[in-house]
């Protein structure tokens, strides 16, 4: 590449990153702001808005619940995605491209599509709106981003390696317990964290499927309409580091996995 | 030991779709043999150590190992354990718990487990690497984990798939020396595949020869080289003069067939199953079976010929040799050096005796 390139790449990124972080920079000065409206400029700091956070006792239930739905429709995207990888990686059977096709479209409907069809299915079925309503449509969301990264993971599995297994005497549900499983554990924690992340920052399912009690962004999202307020932005923060520190700590972790086999 | 064989294979075979990997085939292996199955790629060989493991179904017949029928017992069930050719090592388990799941699942006791895991690990001088990742082994040292993973369960019959296949030429050599000592000492029965004509060679009591899937030929690695009895073995295996000629008949006293090679009588040693008077056969004549020298020879077989081509090869020289009396036919010998810079470019004799003349199977 020449010279000139490398600069006019340089300041692109450079650029990039200025149009990522400013705004959460932004956001995260806000915080500190000490006046009720957001807003340039900022006369004097505090951290009261930050301790708020801390001792709002709504704040601090709706992140309980964000986190147990978030929790809850893992697992079950988990169980659910991997049993479908393992089927769609396996012996080749009638159908296999169709439910191929199933397992992966809740990745490409649109979100506000899905959160609509969802609602009005939970409405014929009897489902009442509320945290069941909420985890079911996170999981089924969730299942094809599980399904595809196991997959990729299995597509690398020698099958001399089940076959070792076999030799030296597992039975079948051995040697999936044994070796197939710890074989795939550096991509079921990644695509966990994914599921987490997904989960404790999806608006749309969560805004059409909950009841009263609101989720951390449906709780963002009402305070926003009651009117802008530096408590808004110590919330969000407080979200984001959190967010950000899982995300950072599950991309070591399964770094370090992949190094080990 | 028991004069029982360990292994007895009646009639398997098998096919994928319309291709048949694998002609229905007998075979027996005793106790304590090292048994290679030799053959290219698509030959057989691999299949057929794959049903013995339980990887693979036979069509038909039976397998009976160990004086029981396995013919239908998955892998888990049967006392056969294999050394993979890519090692198949378990990657998050360490060289100690790879040698030992084995053992787990055969229900042994924590103190049984512990005992038999330093067993093996001592005898193939594992100990220092117990808690390493097969990951930060080198090759050598997985091909040795594989080997002793396998052992451990001390099966009766231990299939080794091409096992040294990854390893470069140099440690190739000290494996297989290795290998063939580690069979000695435990006396167990090794079931060996590979593609390498001289790893069969160096390290079998028995080798079969499997082409197309068939069986080609069944013996003792001298037996293969010196008598081959079809034109694969003789081709597969070492060096050789291919001389195609006519049957006029066989001398029932000396067991000779005798041969007409371009107008000259030869005399050769008849394949199980002897020729017909007047069938178009081919017969094997390794390269340093033929003695060089200036007068004629008191072998069975003489011939004339001059030499026309010289390879020095350090301890010896392949020389290349026409035969006018054959229709300058070309035979290949080895001489020493001294043999052919005396011999010069004068005409030269040939000779070889009836038994180092194998006549060919058609």
């Amino acid at each position: 590449m020449t010279r000139n390139g490398r600069v006019w790449l340089s300041v692109f990124f450079w650029a990039f990153v200025v149009y990522l972080f400013v705004p959460l920079l932004l956001m995260i000065l806000m915080g500190f702001k000490d006046s009720k409206f957001i807003g340039f400029p900022i006369r004097s700091w505090t951290l009261d808005w930050y301790l708020g956070v801390f001792d709002n006792g709504e704040v601090i239930a709706t992140f309980g619940y964000s986190l147990w739905i978030a929790v809850a429709s893992t697992l079950i995207s988990i169980l659910m995605g991997t049993w479908l990888a393992l089927l769609l990686s396996g012996r080749r059977f009638v159908g296999r491209f169709a439910v191929y096709a199933l397992t992966l479209l809740p990745a490409l409907v649109p979100g506000i599509i899905s959160a609509i069809a969802f609602r009005i299915y939970a409405r014929q079925i009897g489902i009442e709106p509320g945290m069941g309503a909420i985890i079911w449509a996170h999981a089924v969301h969730n299942v094809p981003f599980v399904a595809l990264v196991v997959m990729a993971r299995l597509s690398t599995l020698p099958k001399s390696l089940g076959e070792a297994a076999r030799d030296l005497g597992a039975d079948p549900l051995v040697t999936f317990m044994r070796v197939t499983l710890p074989y795939l554990k550096p991509a079921i924690i990644g695509a966990s964290i994914f599921c987490l992340l997904l989960s404790f920052d999806d608006f749309v399912r969560s805004f059409f499927l909950g009841s009263y009690e609101p989720t951390l962004p449906v709780l963002i999202f009402a305070k926003l309409r009651s009117g802008m307020s530096p408590e808004i932005n110590a919330i969000s923060t407080v979200a984001l580091i959190l967010t950000a520190v899982l995300g950072v700590w599950a991309e070591r972790s399964s770094r370090r996995m992949n190094r080990e086999n | 030991m028991t004069s029982e064989p360990i292994v007895r294979l009646e009639g398997i075979s098998k096919a994928y779709g319309k291709a048949q990997a694998l002609h229905p085939m007998d075979l027996t292996i005793a106790p304590g043999e090292f048994v290679t199955f030799l053959g290219p790629s698509g030959c057989g060989k691999s299949t057929t150590l794959r049903i013995l493991g339980g990887f693979e179904t036979s069509d038909t017949g039976r397998i009976i190992l160990d004086g029981q029928d396995v013919t239908a017992q998955p892998p888990e069930k049967r006392k056969v354990n294999m050394v993979f050719q890519d090692y198949a090592l378990f990657p998050h388990m360490t060289v100690a718990q790879n040698i030992s799941f084995g053992l787990e699942l055969k229900g042994l006791g924590k103190a049984e487990i512990k005992q038999r895991l330093d067993e093996v690990m001592s005898f193939l001088e594992l100990a220092p690497f117990a808690t390493r990742y097969a990951s930060q082994l080198s090759g050598g040292q997985r091909q040795r984990v594989a080997l002793a993973r396998a052992l451990a369960p001390d099966p009766a019959l231990l299939l080794l798939d091409e096992p040294l296949g990854a390893l470069d030429a140099k440690l190739r050599g000290q494996v297989q020396m290795e290998l063939k000592a580690i069979q000695r000492r435990t006396d167990k029965t090794f079931l060996f595949v590979t593609h390498d004509q001289d790893e069969a060679l160096t390290m079998s009591d028995r080798i079969v020869v499997m082409n197309g899937g068939r069986i080609e030929q069944d013996g003792t690695p001298e037996d293969l080289y010196f008598h081959p009895q079809t034109r694969f073995v003789a081709e597969f295996i070492g060096a050789t003069n291919l001389i195609d000629g006519t049957v006029r008949g066989l001398d029932g006293a000396a067991q000779e067939v005798v041969l007409d090679w371009r107008g000259i009588e030869l005399r050769g040693q008849a394949p199980a199953g002897a020729p017909q008077t007047g069938q178009e056969v081919s017969a094997s004549l390794r390269l340093e079976k033929i003695a060089l020298g200036a007068e004629r020879p008191a072998t069975r077989n003489a011939v004339m010929g001059r030499i026309v081509d010289k390879t020095f090869l350090g301890s010896r020289v392949a020389v290349n040799i026409v035969v006018p009396e054959a229709g300058d036919a070309l035979l290949r010998a080895y001489a020493d050096s001294d043999v052919t810079a005396r011999l010069g470019d004068a005409p030269v004799w040939l000779g070889w005796d009836s038994h180092a003349l194998s006549v060919l199977r058609h």
